[in-house]
C-alpha cells in the first residue's frame, strides 16, 4: 500500500523541496524548505478563499435567486475581488466601548489561524502534501476545534448582547455536532486501518466493482454511503452553514459573534469561515471521495482535489439558498437524539460488516 | 523522510504571518476619525441598556457534561478502530467486537437516561412551558 502511494504522490512537499532548493539538507535547508512548502499551501488556500468569498458566493446566490450579481469590473466581474480587498482593508477599525482586549483582537487571528493550520496534513495531489504524520486525522479534528475557542472569545469580548448569544450558541452547536462527526470518521478508520491521511487515500485506490468496463474505486462514499451522508450533514454543522448557521442567524442576532467587528478583523473572521468550509470539504474529499484520485494521470491530482473541494463548497451554498434555518432547540435535539444515535449505529454496523468480511 | 511536525510548525508560522500582515497593511491604509457615539455597542440603533456580562442561563450545562463523557469515549474508540481489522484476523470477531459493544451499550444507556430526564432538551420560558402543558 505504501509503495503504491509513493508512486502516486511521492514524498511530502518539503522533502522534495530540499532536493530542489540550493540550501542543502541541514537544519537550515529543512527549515527553509518547510517554510516554502507552507507558503505554497497557504497561498493556494488564500487564493481559493479570495475567489470564493467576494465573487463565487455572490454569483452562486444570484444564480439561485435569478439575479446577475457582480458583472461590471473585469470578465464576469472577477476584479471585484481586488476592489473588495482594498475596500475592506481601508475601512476604519471601530473599537466599541467596553470590549475585552486583547481577547477581542485575538479572536479573528485565532479563527483564521486554526482553519489554515488544518491544511497541513491534507494530501492535495500532484505532490502538494505538506506533512504526513501518523495521527493526521486526529490532528485535523483537533485543529479545527480551536475555531470554537475563537468564536467564544469573539462573542464574550465584544460586550454586545447579540455577540454574547452568538458565542453561546456556537458552543451549544459545537457540543452537539462534534461527537457524531468524530464517530463517523472512526467508521472510516475501521475500513482504512490507519489515521495517516496518505494511507486513507491509498486504501481507496483499489477497484470496488467493474461496471461495463468502467472501474469504480473503493471510495468510502461508495462503500458506505450512509456514513457519507451523515458526515456531510455533521460537517455543515461544524462549519456553521445553513441550515445550521444558528450562531450568526442574521434575522435573529444581527451577525452573532461578529456584530462588533469591522475593517480588517471582519475580513479575518470571514477568511476563517471560508477556510473552514474548504477544510471541511478537504476532509470530506480525503475520507470519502478518494482525495486527489480521478481519471487521468496522477500528476493532475490537484485539479480533481480542487474540484471536489469546490463541489462541497457549492453544496453548502446550495443549502444556504434552499433550506430554512433551524431553531437552536431543534439543533440540540437533532444533534443529541438524531445524529449521535445514527452515528453510533453506523459505527456498530460498520464494525460488524468489516469484522465479518475480514 | 524528515519529521512531519517541522512542516506543520512552518504552516503555523505562515498561518500567523498572514493575519498579522493583513492587520499591518490595514493599519497603514485605514483612517481614524474618532467621533462621539461611534463607539457605542450595537443594539439595533437604541442606546444600549445595561451591561452584557450578567448572570445568564446558558441552558446546556448538562449537555456539556454529556459532551465530556462522549468525548472521552471517542478518545478510547480511536485506538480500537485503528487495530480492529488486524485484531479480528488474529483473535476472531467475538473477543474484539464484544467488549466494545458492552462499552458502547453502557454509554447508550446513559444517553437514554439523559434523554428521559430531559437533559438534552432546550428549556423553554415558564410561559411557553405552561402553554405546552395545556
Amino acid at each position: 500500500m505504501a509503495s503504491a502511494l509513493t508512486a502516486l504522490q511521492g514524498a511530502p512537499l518539503p522533502d522534495r523541496l530540499v532536493e530542489v532548493l540550493p540550501f542543502g539538507s541541514g537544519p537550515l535547508g529543512t527549515a527553509i524548505a518547510a517554510l516554502v512548502g507552507a507558503a505554497i499551501v497557504g497561498s493556494l488556500m488564500m487564493t481559493m478563499t479570495a475567489v470564493a468569498g467576494p465573487w463565487a458566493k455572490r454569483k452562486v446566490t444570484a444564480a439561485f435567486t435569478d439575479r446577475y450579481a457582480v458583472n461590471r469590473l473585469g470578465p464576469f466581474g472577477l476584479v471585484i475581488i481586488v476592489a473588495d480587498a482594498v475596500r475592506l482593508l481601508s475601512k476604519e477599525l471601530i473599537v466599541p466601548e467596553g470590549v475585552d482586549r486583547p481577547a477581542w483582537d485575538l479572536a479573528p487571528i485565532v479563527l483564521a489561524f486554526s482553519a489554515l493550520l488544518g491544511f497541513a496534513v491534507i494530501p492535495m495531489g500532484s505532490g502538494i502534501h505538506l506533512a504526513d504524520p501518523e495521527v493526521g486525522l486526529v490532528y485535523v479534528f483537533a485543529i479545527a476545534s480551536i475555531a470554537s475557542l475563537g468564536l467564544v472569545m469573539a462573542g464574550y469580548a465584544s460586550n454586545n448582547k447579540f455577540s454574547m448569544l452568538g458565542g453561546l450558541r456556537a458552543v451549544a452547536q459545537n457540543l452537539a455536532y462534534e461527537i457524531p462527526l468524530i464517530l463517523i470518521a472512526v467508521s472510516v478508520v475501521l475500513f482504512a486501518g490507519s489515521l495517516q491521511m496518505s494511507e486513507i487515500v491509498a486504501a481507496q485506490a483499489e477497484p470496488l466493482v467493474t461496471v461495463a468496463g468502467f472501474s469504480v474505486p473503493t471510495w468510502y462514499a461508495f462503500v458506505n454511503p450512509f456514513a457519507f451522508v451523515l458526515f456531510v450533514i455533521a460537517n455543515l454543522m461544524e462549519v456553521g452553514r445553513n441550515p445550521f448557521d444558528i450562531p450568526e442567524a442574521p434575522t435573529e442576532l444581527v451577525a452573532g459573534y461578529q456584530t462588533e467587528y469591522s475593517s480588517v478583523y471582519f475580513v479575518l473572521i470571514y477568511l476563517g469561515e471560508f477556510l473552514h468550509i474548504f477544510l471541511g470539504g478537504a476532509v470530506i474529499a480525503t475520507l470519502f471521495l478518494g482525495g486527489p484520485a480521478g481519471p487521468g494521470p496522477a500528476s493532475i491530482g490537484i485539479v480533481w482535489f480542487i474540484a471536489k473541494i469546490w463541489a462541497v463548497y457549492l453544496f453548502t451554498q446550495w443549502a444556504r439558498s434552499a433550506l430554512p434555518r433551524l431553531r437552536i432547540d431543534q439543533l440540540i435535539e437533532i444533534g443529541w437524539k438524531g445524529m449521535l444515535v445514527l452515528a453510533l449505529a453506523n459505527l456498530v454496523l460498520t464494525a460488524v460488516i468489516v469484522g465479518v468480511i475480514a | 523522510m524528515s519529521n512531519p511536525w517541522i512542516a506543520v510548525g512552518a504552516l503555523a508560522l505562515v498561518g500567523l504571518a498572514i493575519p498579522l500582515s493583513m492587520i499591518a497593511i490595514s493599519s497603514l491604509l485605514r483612517p481614524s476619525v474618532p467621533e462621539q457615539g461611534k463607539r457605542a455597542v450595537y443594539e439595533s440603533g437604541e442606546v444600549p441598556t445595561g451591561d452584557t456580562r450578567i448572570r445568564f442561563n446558558i441552558q446546556y450545562y448538562m449537555v456539556a457534561l454529556l459532551f465530556v463523557v462522549f468525548d472521552v469515549e471517542t478518545v478510547l474508540i480511536f485506538p480500537w478502530a485503528l487495530i480492529y481489522s488486524d485484531a479480528v484476523a488474529e483473535f476472531g470477531l467475538g473477543p474484539v467486537l464484544g467488549p466494545m459493544l458492552v462499552f458502547l451499550a453502557i454509554l447508550v444507556i446513559g444517553l437514554g437516561w439523559a434523554w428521559r430526564t430531559g437533559a438534552v432538551r432546550w428549556v423553554k420560558s415558564e410561559r411557553a412551558e405552561i402553554k405546552t402543558q395545556l
